[in-house]
């Protein structure tokens, strides 16, 4: 996951913010648990100086004894930690048998309950204690005596930590399941945008002109913006191309007039306007079709399947030729399609296949195919073919081989340019029908 | 022949009418899409130039509804819109041919020709009966070689009979084909014509079918 993302700023902040509540609620349950055993040890201490109380007595010297001493074995057991002591660290003291000969020193009160104090000390091992304290008034005695129970904390610590231990690692595993779930969570919910980008894939591949597919209504109105947008250039586009078409009727019908009143007048000034009518009318043709393909070329999702514009165009130009009987073999698989306008194709199909019909004698062939990722269509006629050198000629803008076969001259030129500004290349070659081959290298549209 | 040209360019429909006329051909002439209609769907025409940008009425629909009609003259598309789709739309509208503006006029007629030609199912510009050689590029007619001295007229009315030789042409036909739509029209001309284009051919090549009209036959084809 790249650290410049949505889906990185979303795991992050969603990271950030449990990792936060994690720990502060593991600090949480472990302070409330540390609580709760101290208490109970307290509890347990409070009963048991209650029970040593319940068994003490005085003797006949007025110093206490112990009468009914306490159930719990680790009394018994020297150094157990678990000690009493009745009296304080007087040498008249009554102490349990686990403390030997040790006196209990309690340190200063740390908390005080219902007349219960509660103190550290240190046992005789240097263990760690906590010790309750009461003062009991014991029959015929004026002072009261100071009872004292100790208990050792290590059982206490140890199960703090276990405990922690605990809630560390239940925490720690919730933590990586939570952005665990997070990352999963952020992947499903940014899903419509991976869609449109494949949407917007699709379009700049030329399969789609817009972006489809129900979207999410957050993004929606994205998409539907990204709509509009493609929508607005299409009509630019088209508007673009109806002016430069009204531009080219408009100018066409003047330069007939001209030249053919010329034609019809002859002198020098006639050859001249028709020197210069014919000028104009190829640099009108030439310029028309570089802004008609210039605003065409670099369109997003410009897509056109082969197929139908062979086909129709074959039909066209058969009708034509017909008193020829041209026959033309399309051979063009169904799915292929030109990465560009629909127009463009048309222009580079149909002026070869005119110039085929013009020079061949009866068969023509026009096959397409996809070769490395590129499409390439071939048109051959029967015709006479031509010379390599003269296959270079032709290619120069306007040349013309035959001035008494009707045209412009600019049909292989305007199929050149048109081809280059694709990215594509046109080539002359030997046919194997034996006339001349013209083969076409452009763009694919994959899919 | 008469052709019908539909332009609303005043000066181009001027100039095509004056070239084709000077060609041997009768021409009508419309300037809107709606005037074109009416006179291609009404009379007789042996070919139309039909311009695409028309105002009232589009050129390509003028042609769909001529072709919905069943009239089915041979049609040359003129039209400055030079873009395949343009052209592939105006074929599959039933046109036979089309010229793209600016054109040279010479190609207009000899597209005009080859239509023509090609609607009387002829191979080439010259057309034989006989002795009869007649030249449609060159609007001339020879026997044995020798050249025929005729006026436009006398042309137009032995073309037209060379163009559908073998089969007997009405009167009406022939008036309809060989005067424009203008012309004050008498039957009792063509009677005339036919004597004297039989007097500069000094062969028997047209033929009378009694109350029927005529017919152009070869010597040696006749029955």
């Amino acid at each position: 996951m790249r650290t410049n993302s949505l889906a990185f700023r979303l795991v992050a902040g969603a990271a950030v913010w449990s990792l936060a509540a994690l720990v502060i609620g593991g600090i949480i349950l472990s302070m409330f648990f540390r609580d709760h055993v101290e208490r109970s040890l307290d509890d347990r201490l409070t009963l048991l100086i209650d029970g040593l109380a319940a068994g003490s007595d005085t003797n006949a010297q007025g110093r206490p004894i112990l009468i009914r001493p306490l159930a719990e074995s680790q009394f018994d057991t020297p150094y157990s930690g678990w000690y009493w002591q009745i009296g304080g660290p007087g040498p008249e003291a009554l102490r349990s048998r686990s403390l030997w000969d040790m006196v209990l020193r309690a340190g200063p009160a740390v908390k005080t309950v219902d007349g219960l104090t509660l103190h550290h000390a240190k046992g005789p091992e240097g263990q760690a204690l906590r010790v309750a304290r009461r003062q009991i008034l014991l029959p015929d005695r004026d002072q009261p005596l100071g009872f004292e129970v100790a208990a050792d904390l290590a059982d206490n610590r140890r199960a703090i930590a276990r405990f922690d231990q605990v809630v560390a690692w239940a925490l720690g595993v919730m933590g990586v399941g939570l952005v665990v779930a997070m990352v999963i969570q952020v992947r499903f919910g940014l899903l419509p945008l991976r869609r449109i980008r494949r949407a917007l894939v699709r379009i700049r591949d030329g399969k789609a002109r817009r972006l489809e597919g129900d979207f999410p209504r957050e993004i929606a109105p994205l998409a539907g913006e990204i709509n509009t947008l493609l929508d607005h250039n299409a009509e630019v586009v088209t508007r673009a191309r109806t002016h430069v078409g009204n531009l080219a009727h408009a100018l066409k019908t003047p330069l007939s007039v001209l030249g053919n009143e010329a034609a019809e007048a002859g002198g020098p000034l006639a050859d001249q306007v028709a020197r210069q009518t014919a000028l104009m009318r190829r640099q009108v043709d030439h310029h028309l079709m570089r802004a008609r393909a210039a605003a065409t070329a670099d369109v997003l999702g410009a897509r056109a399947e082969v197929a139908p514009v062979a086909a129709d165009l074959a039909r066209a130009i058969q009708r034509l030729h017909r008193d020829k009987g041209i026959e033309i073999a399309v051979d063009c698989p169904a799915d292929l399609a030109f990465r560009g306008e629909a127009q463009d194709l048309e222009e580079m199909i149909g002026n070869l296949l005119e110039n085929a019909a013009k020079w061949g004698r009866h068969d023509i062939r026009l096959s397409a195919a996809r070769r490395d990722d590129r499409l390439e269509i071939a048109i051959e006629d029967d015709g006479p073919g031509l010379a390599p050198d003269a296959m270079q000629r032709v290619m120069a803008r306007g040349e013309r081989l035959d001035e008494t076969v009707a045209g412009s001259g600019l049909g292989l030129a305007i199929v050149r340019d048109l081809a280059e500004l694709y990215g594509g290349e046109i080539r002359l070659d030997v046919a194997h029908l034996g006339g001349l081959a013209a083969k076409l290298r452009l763009p694919l549209a994959l899919g | 022949m008469r052709l019908l040209v539909v332009e609303d360019d005043p000066d181009l429909a001027r100039q095509l009418s004056e070239a084709l006329v000077e060609a041997g051909y009768v021409v009508d002439t419309a300037h809107d899409g709606e005037e074109g209609h009416f006179l291609g769907d009404t009379e007789p025409y042996d070919a139309v130039i039909l311009d695409l940008g028309l105002p009232t009425l589009d050129g390509l629909s003028v042609l769909e509804r001529w072709r919905e009609a069943g009239r089915d003259m041979p049609v040359l598309v003129l039209t400055a819109r030079d873009r395949w789709r343009e052209k592939v739309a105006g074929i599959d509208a039933g046109a036979d041919d089309y010229v793209t503006k600016p054109f040279h006029m010479e190609e207009v007629l000899a597209r005009i020709r080859a239509l023509v030609r090609r609607a009387a199912g002829l191979a080439s510009n010259e057309v034989a009966c006989g002795p009869l050689l007649i030249d449609t590029k060159g609007a001339r007619a020879s026997v044995h070689g020798r050249s025929l001295p005729l006026t436009a007229l006398e042309y137009r009315l032995l073309a037209y009979l060379a163009h559908h030789q073998g089969r007997v042409v009405s009167r009406t036909e022939l008036i309809e084909h060989l005067y424009d739509q203008n012309f004050d029209r008498d039957s009792n001309t063509i009677e005339v014509f036919v004597g004297r284009l039989r007097k500069k051919l000094g062969v028997e090549l047209i033929h009378t079918a009694r109350g029927l009209g005529y017919s152009l036959v070869a010597p040696g084809d006749a029955d």
